[in-house]
């Protein structure tokens, strides 16, 4: 169990939180969430005492470890934790990795420690990777490798602080399965995540870190579909719609068709329907910045959003300058773009209004 | 053939006669000698100086800072002069001794610099990590950033081992009789001094490929561990 009572934080002047009070009951899976730079780290870190609080008091397994007589080494062998970056001893092989804790701190024998290993290892995926070096391996399999090392001590508690951001999108699925398990196991974890369909899939509860503290705190239900408060509605329209901006003609598309691929995978979408996307909107794009050719400056802002509900995707194109509606073309035919558009969009509509153009297009 | 039998010839006058290869033993060992102990020292000189350079204490790290700084800027030679003809002027220390004192305080310096930048260029994270898994602050050093930082270092530090080796060959202005000193008085002593000198250069390359030599082993034991 983890608790925190009034929990402060800063570095120097610069407060990173103010009286924090969770709970995190044995077993359960919580979730944090909240922008960049909010102290989700700092937050995990202090939990872990690796940053020491201003004030207030940290519990694990009841016991204040915020105090001066505890021997915080023995707290951690129970209380693991997962980073962003993996980290793993890069001087040392897979199964070294895993085992250098349970034989230097507990004490195991080697061969204890071994079999222990490679249990591990299997549960994870593996095995056949035990003698190989962390830069041998992909970005999923070290941190798989990681959680390994880290129920090598069989812990209580493990924090994963971004456990998948750095990884490529086809990598996050193996590591999110393997912590899947872990919740299940009825391990009590905190998990910091950007992946909604995951936090929602294993954690009881979501915290939504801002403004210095929990902002706000509910289901993964009630935090991702109905949002109460300001900030964290804005935060989760954020993850839920892409936005991209457009101000010159020598914008980097393909870097723009990377960032909608990443952002569509994160839904599932299949790479027909993405490609769907990608063209209608080069189309567009093509269109509105022929026609404005020479006029005025460009600038184009369109929205990508994904309704799970009707399992559609919406699009919303914005153009400032005159009226221009590419739907109605004088010359009939002649607009090989604009047909494409039409077949693929299952409704389209235009409207114009002080002096901007926009389009909605349902995919 | 003629150049064949005068390079006999240089071989028996310098190194036969007069037992002449014996002396370039002996000037050989004091070599080595000097080498190996301002090494040794050298090294914990280093380990020390780095050690305050990186300590908490603002006041040690600046006295550090100023003492890696003045080693690393005088020249050996003057620094042994100065430990010869002053500090140790009216002592009955043997001017070796004294060698090795200036040699392992100029090393001690450059090794200081060597395991500090080797230390910092280890992940932090990982011996957080392993504080992470259980382990004291002494234990995760010892067994994630000293092994990292090891091997970081060994390349520059066997550069430095061998930069050592050939300053000790100005120990002759200090009245010490090493390598280079005794094979320049045989050269002298025949009025041949390229065959007398050259010789020299060939021992120094031996013993640098032989350090190089010792530096692979180490690192054989350790990939068997
Ligand atoms: N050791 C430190 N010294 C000073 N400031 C720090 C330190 N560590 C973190 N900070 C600051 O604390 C703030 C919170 O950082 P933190 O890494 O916890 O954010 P985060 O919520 O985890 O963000 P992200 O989602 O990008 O990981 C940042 O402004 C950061 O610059
Ligand atoms: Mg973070």
């Amino acid at each position: 169990m983890i608790q925190t009572v009034d929990l402060c934080k800063s570095f120097g002047n610069l407060v990173i939180f103010k009286n924090i009070n969770i709970t995190v009951q044995k077993g359960e899976c919580v979730a944090v969430i909240g922008p960049s730079g909010t102290g989700k780290s700092v937050l995990f870190r202090t939990i872990a005492m690796l940053e020491k609080p201003d004030s207030g008091q940290v519990f694990i397994n009841g016991t204040d470890i915020t105090r001066k007589d505890i021997n915080i080494n023995k707290v951690r062998e129970k209380l693991g934790m997962v980073y962003q970056g993996f980290h793993l001893f890069s001087h040392l092989n897979v199964i070294d990795n895993i085992t250098l804790a349970p034989i230097k701190v507990s004490i195991m024998k080697k061969q204890e420690a071994q079999k222990k290993a490679m249990e591990l290892l299997s549960m994870v995926g593996l095995t056949e990777k035990a003698s190989a070096f962390p830069h041998q391996l992909s970005g999923g399999q070290q941190q798989r490798v990681a959680i390994a090392r880290s129920l090598a001590m069989d812990p209580d508690i493990i924090l994963f602080d971004e456990p998948t951001s750095a990884l490529d999108p086809s990598m996050t699925g193996e590591v999110l399965a393997i912590i899947r398990k872990l919740a299940r196991s009825g391990l009590t974890m905190m998990i910091s995540t950007h992946e909604m369909s995951f936090a929602q899939d294993v954690a009881n509860r979501v915290l939504y870190i801002d403004e210095k503290g929990v902002y706000e705190q509910g289901t993964a239900h009630e935090i991702f579909q109905n949002p109460q408060r300001e900030k964290t509605r804005m935060f989760i329209r954020k993850l839920k719609v892409f936005s991209y901006s457009i101000t010159s003609r020598g914008f980097d598309m393909v870097a723009m068709n990377v960032q909608i691929e990443l952002f569509c995978q994160k839904y599932n979408i299949d790479s027909r329907k993405i490609n769907h996307i990608q063209l209608v909107l080069e189309e567009l794009i093509l269109e509105v910045s022929g026609e404005a050719e020479g006029k005025q400056q460009l600038k184009i802002d369109f929205t990508i959003e994904h309704s799970e509900e009707k399992g559609e995707i919406l699009i919303t194109f914005c153009y400032e300058g005159e009226f221009q509606n590419p739907f109605e073309h004088e010359e009939e035919g002649d607009n090989l773009g604009m047909v494409l558009i039409t077949g693929v969009a299952k409704n389209f509509s235009h409207k114009y209004e002080d002096g901007r153009n926009t389009i909605n297009i349902n995919i | 053939m003629e150049f064949l039998e005068s390079i006999v010839n240089s071989f028996n006058s310098n190194l036969i006669l007069n037992n002449g290869w014996l002396v370039v033993l002996k000037g050989l060992w004091v070599t080595i000698l000097i080498t190996a102990f301002g090494l040794l020292f050298g090294t914990i000189t280093g380990a020390i100086l780095c050690f305050l350079r990186l300590s908490a204490t603002g006041l040690l790290r600046i006295v550090a800072k100023t003492v890696i700084a003045f080693l690393r800027g005088s020249p050996v030679l003057l620094l042994l002069m100065v430990f010869y003809y002053v500090v140790f002027a009216n002592s009955r220390i043997d001017a070796v001794y004294i060698a090795v004192i200036a040699f392992s305080l100029n090393s001690g310096a450059h090794i200081a610099e060597i395991m500090r930048s080797a230390l910092s260029a280890v992940d932090k994270k990982q011996l957080e990590a392993a504080r992470m898994l259980g382990f004291t602050k002494y234990r995760a050093f010892m067994a994630i950033t000293l092994p990292q930082a090891g091997r970081i270092a060994r390349p520059v530090y066997q550069n430095a081992t061998i930069n050592l080796l050939q300053w000790t060959s100005v120990v002759g202005y200090v009245t010490i009789t090493d390598l280079t000193r005794t094979v320049n008085n045989i050269g002298a002593r025949t009025g041949d001094p390229f065959f007398a000198l050259f010789f020299g250069i060939l021992i120094y390359l031996g013993i640098s490929y032989l350090v190089n030599f010792l530096f692979t082993l180490k690192i054989r034991n350790r990939e068997a561990l």
